[in-house]
């Protein structure tokens, strides 16, 4: 079996569309968990629904089977609407389901493993492996220097004391030393699976702190979503007008507050209409809704109590407050006008909200999905281990927590077998 | 006769599986010694397997090798060692009779047609100029042979050291090989200098046995050897005791007097083998050590130390071994000693075990910085078949590390430099939960038999334990009710689901063996050794199956050679450090170039770039 990378293909950032790439014997397979319908034929590009946990999107897939692909493997594309967040969660949704995060110039390596590549494009390919060279070895340094990399690399060293300890236990069946037994093991990595949780738990900061935070202004047409785009910009970016259904398409531009970027959407206003632009330009708001980090819920009528229908988390602005006559109905709301321009308050709230302090001040923060996907293979085949504790032999446990040591090792880069041998014997007092 | 088809140098456990390897495969073979009665001498302690050395030894066994039989022969009780830790690490230990295992050794190779065994130092070999070799004895004998096998254990130039006293010596007051070095260096060989060590033999009536627990060998132990049909009970016992406080005071008071913290000692030793000083130096707050009796033979009332080795002047050491328990009034019949001695890198040699710059010469054993009479005869049956491919212009032949401990052992020692003695260890193994000692004889048996080491007695049982496992395979399928199963599961706190399980359902629970089986009435006819094999693979099949993977996984590597003419020097996108370590140990495929330490994943990638485009260049017409 070979493993199943998986990439995004086009360029990070704005785009109309976004290709992510999956290859490996088990691309398909996984592709038809989550895409319906899947293509019935290979090489022919379909229209269908993914399915990902956060939201169901309609986009485009295309299958190759080896050898006849780019890479000589099992390939599937999936070509979706454009912007981060819709490939981040096809991505994640494909290493939910078994795959792997691919290296720099991985899909070209496995190409020319497989021969599917000719010789001019060997400097490049060499070039591409040097890079990734630079940077794992920047990388690395780096993750020494940084707060996250010494708890990794803490992490590991303790993952290797108890691996060493369990080794001890099967090499030198003899001795008299205090060894760990199935019950000390588990209690062992028990600490350090919740401590693998912490550390994945900061991968959404540290997703916000690389990418930005994804924020949708939506609300019924004229509630003076466009003007609150340009005032949190401060620019005129957006057409602004008395005619409703003045903005047909979203649009999407960033800020920065206090060096934490805010990529705002403004979106068409939400209404029932039989004009077809603006239909689809409704369609394209509820998405730009559904694939954000938090929706701006905009509304200028003071009495009004209505959410928008979304599982993101959102924020009630009644806009237009110059021309209210009471205090609106809903206290925990922003009360704003963006005629005046008194909008900070939402980008503060916005900041608090995103912990973004915490973005700002630590760099405890998972920003590389290399990293990420180690650490939560390396979090499930930990649970493996502890599970094992209990239903398995001592060979077994001990040979489940030293995959998850050579995983964190992905990382650090150190799982030379010879790291446990000389632990082993500068801890243990052994032989004859 | 002067002239042989191979000639091995050393009567070892190296010596001795490469001598009978080649002389069977029908090599007119010599085997030198400095000394007959050292042939398979167990110079150290007497026992033979352990964990990981005892799945070796299974593996000699099964390719056609001596050292199990001779091990049963000369049984004096057996153990299963780590049972209860799951069946990848079950390993096999024999205590066995010094005296008979040299007797029934040397009664062995004496007995094997083309073997000619002589007595005889070599003093120097030489290369001649059509790429046969010659062999000079101290006595001026010259031998000729196509092949040599170098088997030298720790004789070359070795030194014993008993605090100041340093003599020019082999183990155990044995005669030294003082002049072969000389021939290796200048043969293009690097030489470094080991050191390992024993502890002192004392007399068994002056132990106080009060004090010790005694331990015996197991009542239903098997056979080393697949071959042996039964072995003996516990002929010998060991006992357990330990050092204390005073043992603690004397050495840390006389630690200046030990050559290894003087400076006399320049070897590198083991840190898996300490002497006593060492432990008690390094692990200060270690209060005892354990310290294990061990009988050397049914002949005499000596016993093995384990756990005591030192090199301190004599008369510490009885201060030493007088403050063990139960050792108060010990007489101490021989000494314990340090000794040194020269060794090659074992760098030079690719997996058949011969130089890669000096076709035709062979080293197996401690000369390529191994230690262990277990990893020497490993090698030695692997290079003594090859001196035979090699005389007879058949392809070399190597083991994996998917297929065996040998397999590991050679690519390790063939890869990666090493600073001190080599031990086996089932942690070197990552395939280990497929290397069982349990399922030797099916890895195994098969290449041996194609290699021609099997004969037709071991084939056949071979043959039938394979149909006995089919048998016992097919009874897995069959489906059983509640109502037949829910007693024996009851007992066996295992929960009745209220469903009908098959038998391989059944013998996957943790609670329930074969054996339990049978009272269903099922694996009556069947031999216990196919159950075992059955009952494994039953209950950790997910894990094996797993591991399958993770091997086709690194075979894809395993399996893109890499061609001898490669200049590493010039490709560009290495790093320096991995153009020097490639050009130096020239690996054969890309899997053992990825384990050679200084080579980095990315030098890897490089490298499948660089074989991608010179494969394409050679495809091109010019």
């Amino acid at each position: 079996m070979n493993t199943t990378i998986v990439a995004l293909s086009t360029p990070r950032g704005r785009s109309a569309i976004s290709v992510v790439r999956m290859s490996g014997d088990s691309a398909i397979d996984i592709a038809k968990k989550f895409f319906s319908p899947f293509p019935t034929k290979p090489n022919l590009l379909k229209v269908g629904s993914l399915h990902t946990k956060y939201f169901d999107e309609q986009a485009m897939c295309v299958y190759f089977v080896a050898p006849h692909s780019y890479t000589g493997e099992n390939t599937v594309e999936f070509h979706c609407h454009g912007g981060t967040a819709i490939a981040q969660a096809v991505i994640e949704t494909c290493l939910d389901h078994g795959a792997v995060m691919a290296q720099n110039g991985e899909f070209s390596k496995r190409a020319f493993i497989n021969g599917k590549q000719n010789l001019t494009n060997a400097e490049g390919i060499i070039e591409m492996i040097d890079a990734e060279t630079a940077s794992a070895v920047k990388a690395g340094a780096n993750l020494l220097e940084n707060k996250l990399g010494k708890r990794i690399v803490d992490l590991q060293d303790r993952l290797l004391d108890i691996l060493s300890a369990c080794e001890t236990t099967l090499d030198y069946p003899e001795e008299d030393l205090e060894l760990p037994t199935a019950t000390t093991a588990k209690r062992s990595l028990q600490e350090i699976s919740s401590e693998l949780d912490e550390l994945i738990a900061t991968s959404t900061l540290g997703k916000y702190a690389k990418y930005g935070i994804d924020v949708a202004i939506v609300g019924k047409p004229n509630v003076g979503k466009s003007s609150l785009l340009n005032a949190l910009l401060g620019t005129d970016r957006a057409i602004v007008s008395e005619i409703q259904g003045t903005t047909r398409d979203t649009l999407s531009e960033s800020v920065n507050y206090r060096d934490i970027r805010f990529n705002f959407v403004d979106t068409a206003g939400l209404r029932d209409t039989n004009d077809e632009i603006e239909m689809e330009g409704v369609k394209r708001a509820r998405r730009a809704a559904d694939s954000a980090d938090v929706v701006l819920h905009v509304t200028d009528d003071p009495n009004d109590r209505s959410v928008y229908p979304t599982v993101r988390p959102q924020v009630r602005i009644y806009n237009k407050s110059d021309l209210y006559d009471s205090e609106p109905c809903c206290v925990d709301s922003l009360v704003v006008s963006a005629k005046y321009g008194n909008v900070e308050i939402i980008k503060e709230t916005l900041y608090e909200m995103f912990s973004a302090k915490d973005i700002e001040s630590s760099d405890l923060l998972i920003t590389n999905e290399r990293h990420l996907s180690c650490l939560k293979r390396a979090k499930a085949q930990l649970e493996e281990a502890i599970e094992n504790c209990d239903r398995t032999t001592f060979d077994i446990v001990s040979n489940s927590i030293k995959a998850v040591w050579q995983t964190l090792g992905e990382i650090t880069g150190t799982t030379a077998q010879e790291d446990i041998i000389d632990r082993i014997y500068s801890k243990f007092c052994l032989g004859k | 006769m002067k002239d042989f088809d191979v000639i091995v140098i050393g009567a070892g456990h190296a010596g001795c599986e490469a001598a009978l390897a080649s002389a069977r495969l029908g090599c007119s073979t010599l085997m030198l010694a400095t000394n007959l009665d050292t042939i398979a001498y167990l110079a150290c302690n007497p026992s033979i397997g352990g964990t990981a050395k005892g799945q070796i030894v299974k593996e000699i066994d099964a390719l056609g090798g001596e050292m199990a039989i001779n091990a049963d022969k000369s049984l004096l009780q057996m153990r299963m060692l780590n049972r209860g830790k799951g069946p990848a690490v079950f390993s096999p230990r024999a205590q066995v009779d010094k005296n008979a295992y040299h007797t029934n050794m040397k009664q062995t190779v004496e007995n094997t047609p083309n073997l000619f065994v002589r007595q005889g130092e070599a003093v120097k070999l030489t290369r001649n100029a059509d790429g046969s070799f010659s062999v000079t004895t101290a006595v001026e004998l010259t031998y000729h042979c196509k092949a040599v096998v170098l088997c030298c254990g720790v004789y070359l130039n070795s030194r014993t050291l008993v605090g100041t006293c340093v003599r020019e010596s082999g183990p155990n007051g044995f005669a030294n090989a003082k002049f072969l070095t000389e021939s290796l260096v200048q043969l293009g060989f690097d030489v470094k200098r080991f050191k390992t060590g024993t502890p002192a033999r004392v007399r068994f009536s002056s132990l106080d046995l009060n004090k010790t627990q005694e331990q015996k060998g197991e009542e239903d132990a098997r056979p080393f050897s697949f071959v042996t049909e039964s072995i003996p009970a516990t002929k010998r016992s060991c006992f357990l005791t330990y050092s204390t406080a005073e043992t603690k005071r004397i050495i840390l008071e006389n630690k200046h007097l030990a050559p290894i913290y003087n400076g006399a000692i320049n070897g590198v030793g083991p840190r898996y083998c300490p002497s006593i000083e060492d432990k008690v130096v390094r692990f200060s707050d270690k209060e005892r050590h354990q310290i294990f009796l061990e009988p050397e033979s049914e002949d005499t009332c000596e016993y093995y130390v384990q756990g005591a080795s030192s090199s301190m002047p004599a008369d510490v050491q009885e201060l030493i071994y007088h403050s063990i328990e139960g050792l108060e009034n010990v007489e101490i019949m021989r000494d314990a000693y340090a000794i040194e001695y020269d060794c090659i890198d074992a760098t030079q040699l690719n997996a058949s075990l011969m130089a890669k710059h000096m076709p035709g010469m062979f080293f197996a054993g401690q000369i390529n910085g191994t230690s262990g009479y277990e990893e020497a005869g490993g090698q030695g049956i692997v290079a003594g078949i090859n001196a035979e491919r090699y005389v007879h212009g058949k392809t070399p032949f190597a083991l994996t590390r998917d297929n065996s401990y040998i397999g590991v052992l050679i690519d390790d020692i063939t890869t990666k430099e090493n600073t001190e003695p080599y031990r086996m260890m089932t942690s070197r193994a990552e395939h280990r939960l497929i290397l069982r000692q349990d399922n030797a004889d099916l890895r195994l048996t098969e290449i041996g038999r194609e290699i021609g080491l099997v004969d037709d007695a071991r084939y056949n049982k071979y043959l039938h334990k394979k149909q006995q496992i089919a048998l016992a395979e097919q009874q897995l399928k069959i489906v059983v009710s509640p109502k037949v199963y829910g007693p024996l599961f009851e007992r066996n706190n295992e929960p009745v689901t209220g469903a009908g399980l098959t038998v391989d359902e059944m013998l996957r629970r943790t609670n329930i063996k074969w054996k339990d089986l049978t009272e269903l009435g099922f694996f009556r006819e069947i031999d216990a050794d196919a159950l075992d094999e059955v009952e494994i693979e039953c209950k950790y099949r997910g894990y094996i199956e797993k591991e399958k993977e993770a091997i086709a996984q690194a075979n894809k590597l395993e399996h893109k050679a890499l061609p001898d003419d490669i200049d590493y020097m010039s490709i560009e996108g290495l790093r320096l450090e991995a153009r020097q370590k490639l050009n130096k140990i020239r690996p054969t495929n890309l899997g053992q170039a990825g384990r050679i330490l200084g080579v980095s994943p990315a030098d890897i990638q490089i490298l499948i770039v660089y074989l991608a485009q010179r494969k394409n260049c050679a495809s091109k017409p010019i």
